[in-house]
């Protein structure tokens, strides 16, 4: 299965999108904003419609349409401040919508199943170098706000307080957000998207660690699910999108199994 | 040091204001406490001095070099936020660019936490909490502090324990404390001044004058009653 090309080219760009979409998918999970990866995924599949019929790469396409969507999301949080949930149907509205009209029109000159559940043979060397060129800028943006970010997080006020330009980053993080999209849609698929940006965090967070732990916990439950989600949708002949996402449910509850029996477990000792 | 001349607050942008043509002046080592009925003004106008949000008329004029802030605890603690003790003041201490390290256990030894470095902020009592925000506020060492309700949710000695420290860094350190206090107790036991905030409208008065203007209320609410 290893000296098939097209898996190993799936498994360079797995590798990235496991270390980038937990890092991204922390910050969205405390900030409950969850909800915004899963409609950021479905803008993507308006760019990558848009990359499609205009005969541009769709993942650059999909990075183009997400980031206006992602920067849009956060405009519009000045004017909805007390409906913020509406904004996300707002933007998924304009999304699906010029996603089904462009697909619905017959204009597209490739299949965009493929985006949709997620595919191991369609990686190009092209996507290899784009997935490699965003995920860098992108965890390296991350390294250098990394501190910013987590008092966005956790405690807003305190962050102006301390002079960080929280609109700004917020802004930042929006491009940051449709990066991580745009980088694993290839692999995973827009429908199952956000489960890959919340749910190794969900994982990660039950053991019940300090920030840094818990984001490297994240990264590694996310290595797990996406390779053993590759391998055995390789040997299922299913597609790889979809099963990531059940394995990931799988190890979270498996987790929580774990979780309950020691603490069942501990308090049978302390008796 | 803070300073506020017909200073006019409304949500909407227009009348009813929330504060109504406030005027005041604090200068620099005094500990006030603001106090008043629920909605009377007093989170608004401290939201104002942090310039968290603008006036809709008049003006408001900060003059320090450094504010510390401690927020309400219920305010914004998100109790099941993966973040611990050392992470949540060093990450603070970064975004400040304050370079001596020892400056986080300095403060965390000055409000007797040394020892709390790895726990979890979310595991942290109501009391054991506030004094690591108060910590984290000292950090940097600001010249103006701002309290929002110190004692929500805090046990009886810890609020001893707070309000004591604040006394402390107020006096040795002189360093301007302003809290919102819905505590009358520690207001007028602790505050050098206390400005009373009514429908939007304050005024400045020394804690004993406080003392009798609320007992003079209280009688009157009792009278009324009987």
């Amino acid at each position: 299965m290893l000296s098939y090309g097209f898996m190993q080219n799936a498994i360079f760009v797995s590798i990235f999108i496991s270390i980038l979409c937990p890092c991204i998918g922390i910050f969205l999970v405390l900030r409950r904003y969850s909800m915004i990866g899963d409609t950021l995924s479905h803008a993507s599949l308006a760019g990558i419609t848009i990359g499609l019929m205009t005969n541009q790469n769709p993942i650059l396409g999909a990075f183009l349409f997400t980031s206006i969507c992602g920067a849009l999301i956060e405009f519009l949080r000045g004017y909805f401040k007390k409906y913020t949930d509406l904004i996300l149907t707002i933007v998924l509205s304009l999304s699906v919508g010029t996603a089904i009209t462009i697909i619905s029109s017959g204009k597209l000159h490739a299949n965009a199943d493929s985006f949709m559940f997620g595919s191991i043979l369609t990686v190009t060397r092209f996507d290899m170098v784009m997935v490699l060129i965003l995920s860098l800028i992108s965890v390296l943006t991350l390294i250098l706000l990394y501190h910013q970010m987590i008092y966005i997080a956790y405690d807003e006020e305190t962050a102006k307080i301390a002079g960080v330009r929280v609109r700004l980053i917020n802004y930042i993080f929006s491009i940051l957000v449709s990066a991580a999209i745009s980088v694993s849609i290839r692999i995973v698929g827009v429908l199952v998207l956000s489960s890959m940006i919340a749910l190794p965090v969900a994982t990660a967070l039950q053991l019940g660690k300090g920030f840094k732990l818990t984001l490297i916990f994240s990264i590694v439950f996310s290595v797990i699910d996406i390779l053993l989600g590759l391998f055995l949708s390789y040997y299922l002949n299913v597609a790889p999108g979809g099963f990531t996402a059940l394995i990931s449910v799988a190890i979270l509850i498996i987790v929580l199994i774990a979780k309950k029996l020691l603490s069942s477990l501990r308090s049978i000792r302390s008796r | 040091m803070i300073k506020a001349e017909n200073l006019y607050f409304s949500y909407t942008g227009s009348p009813p204001y929330v504060l109504n043509g406030i005027n005041l002046e604090i200068g620099g080592g005094e500990y006030i406490s603001v106090v008043g009925e629920n909605g009377s003004g007093k989170s608004t106008l401290m939201r104002l001095i942090l310039k968290f949000i603008k006036p809709t008329r008049g003006n408001i004029i900060t003059q320090v070099q450094r504010i510390g802030y401690v927020p309400q605890k219920n305010d914004f603690s998100n109790s099941n936020f993966p973040i611990t003790v050392y992470e949540m003041l060093n990450s603070y201490r970064r975004l400040l660019k304050l370079k001596d390290k020892n400056m986080l256990m300095e403060k965390l030894g000055q409000v007797g936490m040394s020892d709390f470095t790895g726990a979890l902020m979310g595991n942290l009592s109501g009391g054991q909490s506030q004094k690591i925000l108060i910590a984290r506020a000292l950090m940097g060492n600001p010249d103006l502090l701002i309290l929002d309700e110190p004692s929500t949710g805090v046990d009886i000695r810890s609020q001893k324990e707070i309000y004591g420290f604040l006394k402390k860094i107020n006096k040795e350190n002189g360093i301007t404390i302003v809290s919102v206090e819905h505590n009358l107790d520690a207001a007028i036991s602790n505050s050098t001044l206390i400005y009373h905030l009514t429908d939007g409208q304050g005024h400045l008065c020394t804690p004993r004058q406080y003392a009798d203007e609320f007992l003079n209320m209280k009688g009157k609410v009792d009278n009324t009653h009987a």
